[in-house]
């Protein structure tokens, strides 16, 4: 396990922004234990990835964590705020979840309604629901389509607009379901860029995804999910390197990852993460002297 | 988001009701509609509604029934209600019962009413002891024996298996919205919601039905079915007793018992505001949870 | 198995009837039985238009003007009825609860038997092989909505392999699963492929699957074919896929900077391709598959 991250530089001693403490999730029918107790802490402006096959309770963490299900023991804190006395409304004005599949949100005749929808719930006056709009707009180039109906743009516009329209309600904590799944390569770009962009500007984003190679670009952190237990938790590196997680989850960490692991001459090293790190390792001098990365 | 149940209303099981072939329980339930359409004297209605519950009980699922009747039962009680205390019947010859404070509840009305909800109660039990005891798929496969063209039959199964689907999809739509901090959980906000599912369904239907016709759905030519219902000896009996019984007492029940024969039902008074009682506060309890419902929209 | 072979295409194209610019323009291709070939391409290339028009849904049950000829297993699906295309195309498309529609699985797989009025002894054989094959034997009361996303796949595989089809078209059958679903689908595919002949087409974004299995990859381009050829050839190509918009194996393309053929990164994919590239001839064989780019690199030294 790796340490947890100070806050940001500048706020100094500034604690986790989301802490799930011992949370526990039982459905109300059938006892089905969907969550085993897990306590996770993440700093404000991490990157975190969340992986594991469908049914490891890996949705169930992320709708414990903006609210929407109430641990059935243990708590969930989000921005200071316990989610278990605040209703989804209000903590969705500091935690953003964007849906999996954009259809299920997306209702307004037009894209620049979605945009303004969120903030218009959670009380944000009239000009400066205009200012959000704009700066949406902008972060996202949907200046096209505005004043079109979501339903006639195409679907990887409608992905966007899904992110955009939480965008808006300026949550400190971003939760992204599955953002990239089905996605073609271009739109798997465009949403790449659009996390690197949004954690640069200091949110914290949490990923849940399959997409592995997106995952060890965007997450510095990864936590691996399996049969409703958190079994892994380390840096994308670590947690691929592991190959008994990864094979106990049938996981399968990126071509390129595998890849290096498997190369003679690199026993020793950590795995390479993306192709411009091996590339670069590759034009390096000096590079099968089996020195540590 | 898969693993959810199709069957909305079908409890497994191996009661002499369960093994019954559906065409013979469809037959007998056409019987028993027949003749509570004929008759409007609510004691043989009321007695075949007892004996449904009687049926229940013999096969096990007397719980099921009882819970699903609970759904029911307040429709069943506003006939009553509305029957005592503004009867349709009579015009202007109306005999009061009993005065109740403000309301006067009438002879006429009451009688009335208790024939109105013993005539839906008698149907909707037997109605609903029949599908309970009935997989879907042999009710279906009943219908195609029975010649329901092949194209209804299957829009029908489609739909009861869409139910749970949309139900699901509705209850994700307003996670979503909830999640975007929309406050209102009423009626109202139910109408956004209205837009995704009806567009996630139209989609589905889309591939649906090149899926379909991928698999030669089109055909035209004579259909097999798969799922063989059992239809032996004794079925064939029980169906056509059914039939039989359906057609005298449908028979019985116009001469004896239509509304002509049917004097006006006269109870003891503290039972007719008993009665009453009971069916008000059913039926207001409705009517308030609706008004709920709608303000906190 | 049905013994007609194969898959001939020439100048094909396709508008949908409410289409703005036409969905397939000038294909030409030919698929021998047996093989298995994957389709790649941007959403709205016209992988999933290419795999209606071999079964006949287009023209038949989607409008719209078509040119060119086609013929699958020697029949023209244009001219054919649909019920006759599906004893000898299968297609499974990508969202695995839309294909559902029975109470139960085995009817589910029993529906196209239904529809072709197979006598009920065959039907019970079929249903039983066809779970067998996709390893849902056992599963013939549950409800198709229960499952799965991964075992609904599978369910929909089965319900067109009853049909003993001999070409079998899956449209980004995985997209919507999780890696244990698309583990287990392309694990069918393979098998089908490699034990029972079938011939294989599956449009997919799967580059690293694909070049482990397939025998050729298309790759289409706004309706066009931009390239054909064995995984080897195409994924070669890194700059002209980049361009295109798609990604290769990783493997590949670091092999392919490696290789000095690159200055750097690829094109940003995110650019217009303009025109499609036509076919160009591979600078060097490069590996596409993880085991044979061990061996590249420890043969370069």
């Amino acid at each position: 396990m790796t340490e947890t991250q100070n806050g940001l530089p500048g706020s100094p001693g500034a604690g986790p922004i989301l802490s799930v403490r011992n949370a526990r999730y039982v459905y109300p029918r059938g006892d089905v234990v969907a969550l085993e107790e897990i306590s996770v802490d993440v700093p404000v402006g991490q990157s975190l990835g969340i992986v594991g096959q469908n049914g490891s309770g890996k949705t169930t963490l992320t709708k414990l964590m903006n609210g929407l299900l109430r641990p059935t023991s243990g708590s969930v804190i989000v921005d200071d705020l316990d989610t278990a006395r605040h209703p989804v409304q209000v903590l969705a004005a500091h935690v953003g979840y964007v849906f999996q599949n954009p259809n299920h949100q997306l209702f307004a005749p037009t894209v620049a309604d979605e945009l303004a929808f969120g903030p218009r719930n959670i009380g944000v006056p009239e000009a400066e629901i205009a200012e959000r709009v704009a700066e949406a707009t902008e972060f996202f180039r949907l200046g096209d389509i505005l004043t079109l109906h979501p339903y006639r743009i195409s679907f990887p516009l409608r992905k966007l607009v899904g992110i955009a329209s939480i965008f808006t309600m300026r949550p400190k904590v971003f939760i992204l379901d599955e953002p990239t799944t089905g996605q073609d390569h271009r739109t798997t770009n465009t949403i790449n860029r659009l996390i690197h962009e949004l954690v640069d500007r200091g949110s914290t984003v949490i990923c849940v995804a399959h997409d592995m190679p997106l995952l060890a670009d965007v997450s510095e952190r990864l936590i691996v999910m399996w049969n409703a237990r958190l079994i892994a938790d380390g840096t994308p590196r670590e947690v691929f390197a592991d190959r008994a997680v990864m094979e106990r989850t049938h996981l399968a960490p990126p071509q390129i990852t595998q890849f290096s692991m498997q190369l003679p001459g690199r026993e020793g090293r950590a795995p390479a993460l993306s192709l411009d790190e091996l590339v670069a390792e590759y034009r390096t001098p000096g590079r099968l002297a089996g020195k540590e990365a | 988001m898969q693993g959810m149940n199709v069957s909305v209303t079908h409890v497994r099981g191996t009661s002499w009701l369960h093994r019954m072939s559906p065409i013979a329980k469809l037959s007998w339930l056409l019987a028993i509609m027949a003749f509570a359409f004929a008759s409007y004297n609510p004691w043989p209605l009321f007695a075949i509604a007892l004996a449904g519950i009687g049926m229940a009980a013999t096969a096990g699922i007397l719980k099921p029934i009882l819970r699903i009747l609970l759904v029911f039962a307040p429709v069943t009680a506003s006939m009553i209600v509305i029957q005592a205390i503004a009867p349709a019947i009579c015009q202007n010859t109306c005999t009061p019962a009993t005065t109740l404070g403000p309301l006067t509840l009438y002879q006429e009305g009451i009688s009335h009413g208790l024939s109105l909800s013993a005539r839906v109660l008698s149907m909707e039990i037997i109605a609903i002891v029949a599908l309970v005891t009935t997989n879907p798929s042999d009710l279906f496969s009943a219908f195609a024996r029975l010649r329901v063209p092949y194209i209804l039959n299957f829009m029908v199964s489609m739909t009861l298996q869409l139910i749970p689907v949309l139900t699901r999809e509705v209850q994700i739509v307003l996670s979503a919205q909830r999640s975007r901090g929309m406050k209102s959980t009423g009626f109202g906000s139910v109408i956004p919601s209205f837009v995704p599912v009806f567009a996630g369904a139209f989609e589905r239907v889309q591939q649906l039905s090149i899926s379909l016709e991928s698999r030669a759905f089109g055909s035209t030519g004579k259909k097999t079915s798969y799922r063989q219902i059992e239809f032996g000896t004794l079925d064939r009996i029980i169906a056509v007793a059914g039939l039989v019984v359906g057609l005298v007492g449908t028979v019985v029940g116009l001469v004896f018992w239509s509304a002509g024969q049917t004097p006006v039902i006269i109870l003891p008074v503290w039972l007719t505001v008993t009665v009453f009682l009971i069916a008000a506060v059913m039926f207001v309890g409705v009517v308030i949870a609706a008004l709920v419902a709608i303000a906190r929209s | 198995m049905a013994t007609e072979p194969y898959i001939a295409i020439a100048d094909l194209g396709f508008s949908y009837a409410q289409g703005t610019r036409p969905a397939l323009t000038g294909i030409t291709l030919t698929v021998e039985q047996g093989e298995y070939v994957g389709v790649i391409g941007l959403n709205g290339a016209g992988k999933t238009t290419l795999g209606l028009c071999l079964n006949g849904i287009i023209p038949h049950m989607l409008m719209g003007e078509q040119t060119g000829t086609i013929a699958v297993a020697g029949k023209d699906p244009g001219v054919v009825p649909v019920r006759e295309m599906a004893r000898i195309v299968g297609m499974v498309f990508d969202n695995p609860e839309f294909q559902m529609s029975q109470v139960t699985a085995a009817e589910e797989v029993a529906l196209g038997l239904e529809n072709l009025g197979v006598p009920y002894a065959d039907m019970v054989v079929r249903v039983a092989e066809a779970l067998a094959i996709v390893g849902l034997t056992g599963y013939d009361e549950r409800s198709p909505m229960g499952l799965s996303g991964g075992q609904q796949q599978r369910l929909a595989i089965a319900s067109t392999l009853a049909m003993k089809p001999s070409i079998l078209f899956m449209d980004e059958p995985t997209s919507n699963l999780d890696p244990i679903g698309k583990e287990e689908v392309f694990e069918i595919a393979r098998r089908l492929n490699r034990d029972e002949g079938m011939t294989i087409i599956v449009a997919e974004h799967e580059v690293e699957v694909l070049a482990e299995y397939a025998d050729r990859i298309i790759v289409l381009h706004e309706g066009r074919i931009a390239l054909q050829g064995t995984p080897t050839e195409v994924f070669s190509q890194v700059d002209t896929m980049a361009a295109l918009g798609l990604r290769v194996p990783q493997v590949t393309e670091f092999a392919y900077r490696i290789a000095g053929l690159g200055a750097g990164p690829v094109a940003d994919p995110g650019a217009r391709a303009g025109t499609a590239p036509g076919l160009t001839s591979p600078v060097a064989q490069l590996p596409v598959k993880l085991s044979t780019a061990i061996e590249w690199v420890g043969a370069r030294g």
